[in-house]
Order: C-alpha cells, then sequence, then structure tokens
C-alpha cells in the first residue's frame, strides 16, 4: 500500500515571515503555523500582541474583518507587523495573521519622514517669511512714527526760532519771549531724550548697553520717581502713591529710575482724573525685590500687550498716546540686563499692573 | 490585572511619541523621527483613583500623526478605553487637527474620556484661557499644558485620563 503525501499548509509558513495563530473564542492560542514570532500556545493571546486588547468585541462578531497594517512595539523595538484577523467560515474557527513588513516599513517610514519633515519645513519657511514680513511693516510704522515724533518738537523748535529771529519794530513782550524759549528748551529736552531712547535700544539689543551698577536705596529711588511722575504731562487730578519695603539693591540706579519712569509714564497715559497709580517695593518671602507700577485704568487685551511688548510696536487703542512704542521694549531690555523678571497683569477694564522682579542676589545678604 | 488601550492622536510633529516616551521611558530626544502606523507601549502606572493607590497596565498606542484624522487612523482607534489628543502650542493653526481628533473620538468612540496635551509649553507663551476653557467644555476633557522636553504636567495628563477610564470602570480586559 502507497502512503498518501497530502500537503500541510503550516510547513510553508515554517521559515517564511508570516505567522498563523488560530484562537478560541477567549482568545486563547489554540495552534500556532509558522516560527517568525513567539506566540505561546495557550496563553492569552492578548499577551504576546498586545495590539488585540480593547478589539474583543471586534473579534466576538461573526465576519471579524480587522487589518492593522504597521503595528511595532514602541519600547523593544520589535520588527513591525501587519496583523489581521478573519474567521474561517467553514469552521468557525478565528485566524491571526501576523506579516513581518519590515521592508515594506523602512520604505514608507521613509517617505512619512521625509513628507513630514518638507510640510514642518515648509510651516516653518511660512511663518518665518509672515515674521519678516511683520517686523519690515513694523519697522517701517516705527520709522514714520520716529519722523513724526521728531517733526513736531524740531518744528516747535524751528517756528519759534524763527518767530524770535524775525526783525521786528517793536521787541516782543518779555513773557511771550519767554514762552518761545520754554517752547525750545521743552521741545529740545524732548528731542534728547527720543534719542537717548533710540540709542538706549539699538545699544540692548546689540549688547552694547553696559550696567554702572552700584548699592543704592529703592525707597530714594522711588520717591524721586513719584515727585517727577506728578510733574508728568497728564499727571494732574490722578493720585500717585508710594508703599512697601524701603531696601537697598545691586543695581544701575539710573536704569531702574529709567524702568520705573517708563512704566509710570505708560500709567499716566494710559489714566484720567481721578484714577490711581501705585509704585510698590515689595520684598517677597523668597527674597526677591518686587518694584511695581500698578493703575487702574483701561488696562489692555492679551493682543493688545503683545503688540506693546514689540519693539516698534503700539496697540492700536494707544496710538494717539504712545509716542514712539519704545517704552516697554527698554524696560523688558534693561530687566533682561539686570537678570529680572518683567511681567505685565492686565486685562480690558482691569487696569494694569507692570511688575520687574530683581533676584535675591541683588539684595544684601542680611536683607535676603 | 486589567489593561486599557489609550490611543494618542494629533497633527505631525506635535510631539505625541516624544510624550509617550518622556511617561513610559522617562526619556527625551530633539531629534524628529517620523512614526508609521502604530507604535504600542505598555506601561504600568500606580494611579490614584478615589483616594486610593490602584495598579494601571495600560497600552499606548502612539497612532502616526496626521492634520486630519483618516481612515487609518480611526481603525487603530477602534476599541480605546480613552484618547489623549496632542497640538503644538508653538502653531497658529493648533486648534484645527485637534477638534477634528477629538470630533472623530467622539463620534467613533462614544463615551470615551479625553485628554487634551497643549505640549512644547517651555518654548510656547501660555494658551489664551478662552481657548482652554472651550477645549474642555467643548470635549470635557482634561487639560494639561505639557512639556516633553522637561517632563512638566506629562504624569499629570496620563494619570488624569487613567483615573477617568479606571474609574468609569470601562474598556478594560
Amino acid at each position: 500500500m502507497t502512503e498518501t503525501k497530502t500537503f500541510d499548509p503550516r510547513i510553508v509558513l515554517d521559515g517564511a515571515r508570516i505567522v498563523a495563530v488560530r484562537l478560541d473564542d477567549d482568545l486563547v492560542v489554540q495552534e500556532v503555523a509558522g516560527d517568525w514570532c513567539d506566540v505561546p500556545v495557550g496563553e492569552d493571546v492578548r499577551e504576546s500582541v498586545p495590539a488585540l486588547i480593547g478589539l474583543e468585541d471586534e473579534l466576538a462578531q461573526d465576519l471579524p474583518y480587522l487589518h492593522l497594517p504597521f503595528v511595532t512595539l514602541g519600547d523593544s523595538h520589535e520588527t513591525p507587523a501587519a496583523i489581521s484577523v478573519q474567521r474561517d467560515w467553514k469552521s468557525g474557527a478565528l485566524w491571526l495573521l501576523l506579516r513581518d513588513v519590515s521592508e515594506e516599513a523602512a520604505i514608507q517610514e521613509r517617505l512619512v519622514h521625509q513628507h513630514n519633515a518638507l510640510s514642518l519645513a515648509q510651516r516653518e519657511l511660512s511663518k518665518a517669511r509672515d515674521a519678516a514680513l511683520a517686523a519690515d511693516k513694523a519697522k517701517t510704522r516705527f520709522l514714520a512714527n520716529v519722523s513724526h515724533e521728531l517733526r513736531t518738537p524740531l518744528n516747535v523748535v524751528i517756528g519759534g526760532a524763527s518767530i524770535l529771529l524775525k526783525p521786528r519794530k517793536t521787541a516782543l513782550p518779555a513773557e511771550d519771549l519767554h514762552a518761545f524759549v520754554r517752547d525750545i528748551h521743552d521741545s529740545g529736552t524732548l528731542l534728547l531724550q527720543l534719542v537717548d531712547d533710540l540709542i538706549d535700544l539699538s545699544r540692548a539689543e546689540t549688547g552694547n548697553l553696559a550696567l554702572v551698577e552700584e548699592w543704592s536705596h529703592t525707597g530714594v529711588i522711588v520717591e524721586g520717581m513719584v515727585r517727577l511722575a506728578k510733574a508728568l504731562p497728564g499727571a494732574e487730578g490722578i493720585e500717585i502713591v508710594q508703599s512697601g519695603d524701603r531696601v537697598e539693591l545691586y543695581a544701575d540706579p539710573r536704569r531702574v529710575k529709567q524702568i520705573l519712569l517708563n512704566l509710570i509714564s505708560n500709567a499716566v497715559k494710559a489714566c484720567k482724573p481721578g484714577n490711581r497709580i501705585e509704585i510698590a517695593t515689595e520684598q517677597r518671602e523668597d527674597g526677591c525685590l518686587v518694584l511695581s507700577v500698578c493703575d487702574n485704568g483701561p488696562g489692555m487685551s492679551k493682543a493688545e500687550l503683545t503688540i506693546a511688548l514689540e519693539p516698534f510696536g503700539q496697540p492700536k487703542a494707544h496710538d494717539a498716546e504712545s509716542g514712539t512704542g519704545l517704552g516697554l521694549p527698554i524696560v523688558a531690555r534693561l530687566a533682561e540686563l539686570h537678570q529680572a523678571r518683567f511681567d505685565i497683569a492686565t486685562a480690558p477694564g482691569s487696569g494694569l499692573k507692570a511688575s520687574v522682579e530683581f533676584p535675591a542676589s541683588r539684595l544684601p545678604a542680611a536683607a535676603r | 490585572m486589567k489593561a486599557h488601550k489609550i490611543v494618542v492622536l494629533g497633527d505631525f510633529g506635535v510631539g505625541k511619541t516624544s510624550l509617550i516616551r518622556r511617561y513610559v521611558l522617562d526619556q527625551f530626544s530633539d531629534q524628529y523621527r517620523a512614526t508609521l502606523g502604530v507604535h504600542l507601549y505598555k506601561h504600568t502606572d500606580t494611579i490614584a483613583v478615589e483616594g486610593m493607590d490602584r495598579e494601571v497596565r495600560l497600552v499606548l498606542w502612539d497612532i502616526e500623526g496626521a492634520p486630519l484624522p483618516g481612515e487609518q487612523m480611526m481603525r487603530y482607534a477602534l476599541g480605546a478605553s480613552g484618547a489623549i489628543i496632542v497640538g503644538d502650542l508653538t502653531r497658529d493653526d493648533m486648534t484645527a487637527p485637534m477638534r477634528g481628533a477629538a470630533d472623530m473620538v467622539e463620534a467613533r468612540l462614544p463615551g470615551r474620556p479625553i485628554s487634551i496635551a497643549l505640549n512644547k509649553s517651555d518654548i510656547a507663551p501660555a494658551p489664551d484661557d478662552d481657548l482652554v476653557a472651550t477645549l474642555r467644555d467643548r470635549y470635557g476633557a482634561s487639560i494639561a499644558l505639557t512639556s516633553a522636553k522637561t517632563g512638566d504636567e506629562v504624569p499629570r495628563l496620563f494619570h488624569a485620563l487613567g483615573q477617568r477610564i479606571v474609574g468609569a470602570g470601562d474598556g478594560a480586559v
């Protein structure tokens, strides 16, 4: 009698990069054909193929169809597999097929990576282009603004001087003469401040602004600034008060005054008679010193604040009042030079609090 | 022990793989490498649920990113107990891909909790409060401002979702 040889598909699977797994309804492995990966017989298949976790309802269906094209066990760098599940409609057995897709995955992964990297680069490029265009627009606006700011006092100087130079039969009354000279002086002072601001910002931006640091008393600095604030144009009717601790601070006193003056000047511009501005010095428990200027004026929206903090930026609502838009950027740079943190808390209708937080290392050891 | 499938979804390059690797392996790499298909991470963690520490087995599905969810993303998300949706705070167009993924989860995985990661908080300004509130209210999601680079808020992100999944006693094996 001759022996009949039947074809056993499992022989084909041995040595191939594919495994067929027969499961029972509880997802316990009954039989494994192929030796590409280890799927122990008698064990819950979800232990060796965790991708099936959560898919129990899908697998319990009469005709489940599941195909996951690229699945990799991420933390152990296993070979990527294609996972599919089908039910043998004759026997009702559930078959899981695991196929090595490392070659396809290598090609696909390169394609996906290149596509994503290209898209990300395009987005960055587009962002950089938008930023460059915005910066260009901001600089154009700034130049127009600076030109306007320079022209206004220059016109006063030239106009006043022209009147004074004009030959006339009778001399100008003394008080008119004084008024012209005062206007010329004030406009010249304003021009000088503007030019100083421009130079400061330029130096700070290029890293050429050096601090002249020494121990100075915050009480003296703040008192001086409060006096100055009360004399600022537009300060009439605004209550300006000082509060808080008086401590020694190691800093450039001229620059600290400049920080406070810029913040106070902004607050005065934003406020109306009846509003209140508080200039406070607070030593926190962690030893840091916080200088703050807080007003109960109109405040700013987040978008307006973002614009105000950019060099040359001016919130639309404040155009008429805000000069060159250099105040806050200068404060931010000067704070940075002192290793201090500059922060603004504001919301429309809730006033504005600008704080500069000097590190504890800038205070005497005994005060920390 | 019970195991829970969590899918991590979002646009490509937003830091899905980085968040998972920070959480599971406490590793971070600046080098971008695209994910193809799905990478699975098995992780066991102790999560406080209703005042009691519970050991929880998670299977995290790091799914190939896309600006909008396609058929493949939906197929991978099938059977998940919860979803983490990741957005990149440095991108101006952050919300559209997140909403797309969240809408897909609502439609395909109804009732499953969502956690939202607003990622790269170490290099981006804080998001608008209104945006955070809108996402939280619209999807009933817990929100975390994460940084995979520094690890900020990363455990809280996964724990918040784990608590909701385990608390609901849902999707477990």
